[in-house]
């Protein structure tokens, strides 16, 4: 049961065609995602965690995005080459998402139990009746109090927390296999953002469901997740067990962003290490490894070939793409 | 009266928005508080956060500082003047003192101004009535010295903003701040925008313009990171009370009301092994809304060791340490009425 993967992302590729030229949102992308564990995908605005995780359910609009290579295999089987019709049964019951931000999310002029229903509904094909005693079990389960008034509701009579609560009970309705999290809390205060993400841990740990934590939130990630994937510009520069990645990490990026947060259990005072520059326009990625501009160990080497993933220390699921690490690699 | 120290003294201030009803004849039916008695001091040279929740009041209580909200009661003294009482003239004088950086460095600057007439245009302003005399040369000259104290260089000031990054932008913000020469700045949310390794440069430069000017901040954040980060005093809202006051270091290490101690437990540590062994204090409920009158402290709502006393009166602030107040009536003296 254990170490048992779940959904394989194989050289993912998808690019958005603008005016401006193309954008290379994600760029050859793999990672795993073993069934019950907490995977984190940090980055910074632009670096591609959101396409990523929307290339598979294939949630990407063409035009003008598109994916051009790669696989996502869900349980053996191969996403992509699956009908429009098959990737449907996926998307709600075994693979849902909560998105960022809940008021945009939730259609304003339908009432909050019938969205949650909506997807019982059609996957479990229910009747209105058992639909709506399910969507209200489920209001309860995730803490809304007098669930059975606040069922006729409509969403702007939630607040913020109880609405980002909402998308998580549509997205568990159908006791799917693997939950992705897009920056589930980054709209939410501190305090409400504790609720949110207790009851996903506690929801994960009972029935064992995968979860996929996208955020820039690396206090998120030390509280969530098993295992991380940096990303930067649309490529995936680290990957780590959780505690390898804060106490030894191997990329250059990690370890800026790592010393460059202000942190509320050191002193404040001294100067803040910072990271030069911007990250890179995706339109226009500068030729190497993107982050050579803003790189402090920035070699020869960094701005004429890209580095692959090395492997460290002969450990498949760490790796870090680095120059730094060629010897390593030509060792192992 | 006032104390040579105290740049800003912020007494009892309230602002309440009315909830109006009615199309053609509007009645008000009732307000939302969203400060509600407010008082504290910002020393000179020191830098205040102020940290709550979204709708807490935080930004109100700056924008009601700089004068552009319009106050339902108290009084702010700025260097021992009332502001509320100065005639226009007067206070566009005074305003040199105080400058705002705001947060969202897209719509607070004007998307078909250069950047270095955005810089200059406060020195324009105040050059035309005559407040300061300098020339236009002179103007562009300390538009372009300002650009390159920021971290932009003065060959951009011909750019637009959309030319520019959001962490570049903010820049621009914060030098048309400068451009003045204020004493205290008004620093609302000025790094909640950017990416995480962008925060870290516009922090440390705000940190050296302060060390270098002599500025006086009063900086707001729901980031309890930033805020520990640049602040040497921390005073906490909730549904617009301060509830605590401390120092910076004293209030991470030893928050005494309720609401601080939740609301910093809340906060995830990016360190995994700690992380593993915290508790976590789990508030229970939403904020309540901020237009329900109420008797009762504040947070008696969600706090984990409400008391009967909480909901019939609401706690003041007290004093409990050096430099140490707190609103609750877990610290009040056990003679009971500590008034």
């Amino acid at each position: 049961m254990n170490n048992e993967t779940i959904l394989q992302v194989q050289g993912l590729m998808t690019e958005f065609r603008t005016e401006r030229g193309i954008v290379n949102a994600v760029n050859d992308v793999s990672f795993s995602l073993e069934r019950g564990k907490t995977l984190g995908i940090v980055g910074e605005s632009g670096s591609g965690k959101s396409v990523t995780n929307l290339s598979i359910l294939k949630l990407i609009q063409y035009p003008p995005g598109r994916i051009t290579a790669g696989q996502v295999i869900f349980k053996g089987e191969n996403m992509f080459e699956r009908s429009e019709e098959e990737i449907r049964t996926v998307r709600g019951k075994h693979i849902s998402m909560i998105f960022q931000d809940p008021l945009t999310s939730l259609n304003p002029v339908i009432k909050v139990w019938y969205q949650i229903a909506e997807a019982l509904r059609l996957h479990h094909g229910m009747r209105k009746k058992e639909a709506k005693a399910k969507s209200i079990d489920l209001l309860k389960l995730i803490g809304i109090p007098d669930a059975e008034q606040r069922a006729d509701n409509y969403p702007h009579q939630f607040s913020g927390g109880m609405r980002q609560r909402v998308m998580i009970a549509m997205a568990l309705s159908c006791d799917p296999e693997i939950l992705i999290a897009d920056e589930p809390t980054t709209a939410l205060d501190v305090t409400i953002q504790a609720q949110i993400l207790e009851l996903i841990k506690n929801l994960s740990r009972e029935k064992s469901t995968s979860v996929i934590m996208i955020t820039h939130d690396l206090g998120v990630v030390a509280d969530m997740c098993d295992s991380v994937c940096v990303m930067y510009a649309g490529r995936i520069v680290e990957r780590a067990a959780i505690d390898d990645l804060f106490y030894d990490p191997q990329h250059p990026y990690t370890r800026g962003l790592l010393d460059s947060i202000p942190r509320i259990d050191r002193a404040g005072g001294s100067r803040l290490h910072t990271i030069s520059g911007a990250p890179p326009n995706l339109i226009d990625i500068p030729p190497g490894c993107p982050f050579q501009p803003r790189c402090e160990k920035a070699m020869n080497i960094c701005s004429k070939q890209s580095p692959p993933e090395f492997i460290i220390n002969g450990d498949a699921s760490r790796t870090a793409a680095c120059w730094l690490h060629a010897k390593e690699y030509n060792n192992g | 009266m006032a104390d040579k120290d105290i740049l800003l003294d912020v007494q009892d201030l309230s602002v309440h928005f009315p909830i109006e009803k009615g199309i053609l004849f509007k009645r008000k039916v009732g307000a939302i508080r969203a400060v509600d008695g407010v008082s504290f001091i910002v020393r000179r040279g020191e830098a205040l956060g102020l940290v709550g929740e979204s709708g807490c009041g935080k930004s109100t209580t700056a924008m009601a500082i700089a004068q552009l909200q319009t106050v339902t009661a108290g009084h702010i003294f700025f260097e021992g003047k009332d502001l509320a009482a100065m005639s226009p003239e007067e206070l566009r004088r005074e305003r040199m003192n105080f400058q705002i950086v705001f947060q969202d460095p897209y719509s607070s600057l004007n998307p078909r101004m250069r950047a270095g007439d955005l810089i200059a245009e406060p020195l324009r302003i105040y050059a035309r009535r005559g407040i300061i005399t300098l020339s236009e040369d002179e103007i562009r000259k300390k538009a372009a010295s300002l650009m390159d104290r920021c971290g932009l260089s003065s060959s951009f000031a011909d750019r637009y903003p959309h030319e520019f990054s959001g962490g570049q932008r903010q820049r621009i913000g914060i030098a048309r701040a400068l451009a003045l020469g204020p004493k205290l700045i008004l620093a609302d949310e000025p790094v909640s925008a950017l990416d995480v390794s962008i925060q870290s440069q516009i922090l440390n430069l705000l940190k050296d313009l302060q060390d270098e000017f002599d500025l006086t901040f009063l900086f707001i954040a729901h980031d309890l990171a930033v805020v520990e980060y640049f602040c040497s005093r921390i005073a906490v809202m909730y549904l617009g009370h301060i509830v605590e006051t401390a120092d910076a270091a004293v209030l991470y290490r030893q928050p005494m009301h309720p609401y601080s101690r939740a609301l910093l437990s809340a906060v995830p540590l990016p360190d995994p092994r700690r992380e593993r062994k915290r508790r976590r204090i789990i508030l229970q409920g939403d904020v309540p809304s901020p237009s329900a009158a109420r008797s009762g402290c504040p947070f008696a709502d969600r706090c984990p060791e409400v008391m009967d006393r909480c909901r019939l009166e609401a706690p003041q602030l007290q004093m409990v340490d050096e430099e140490h107040e707190v609103a609750c009536f877990l610290y009040a003296s056990p003679s009971g009425f500590a008034l």
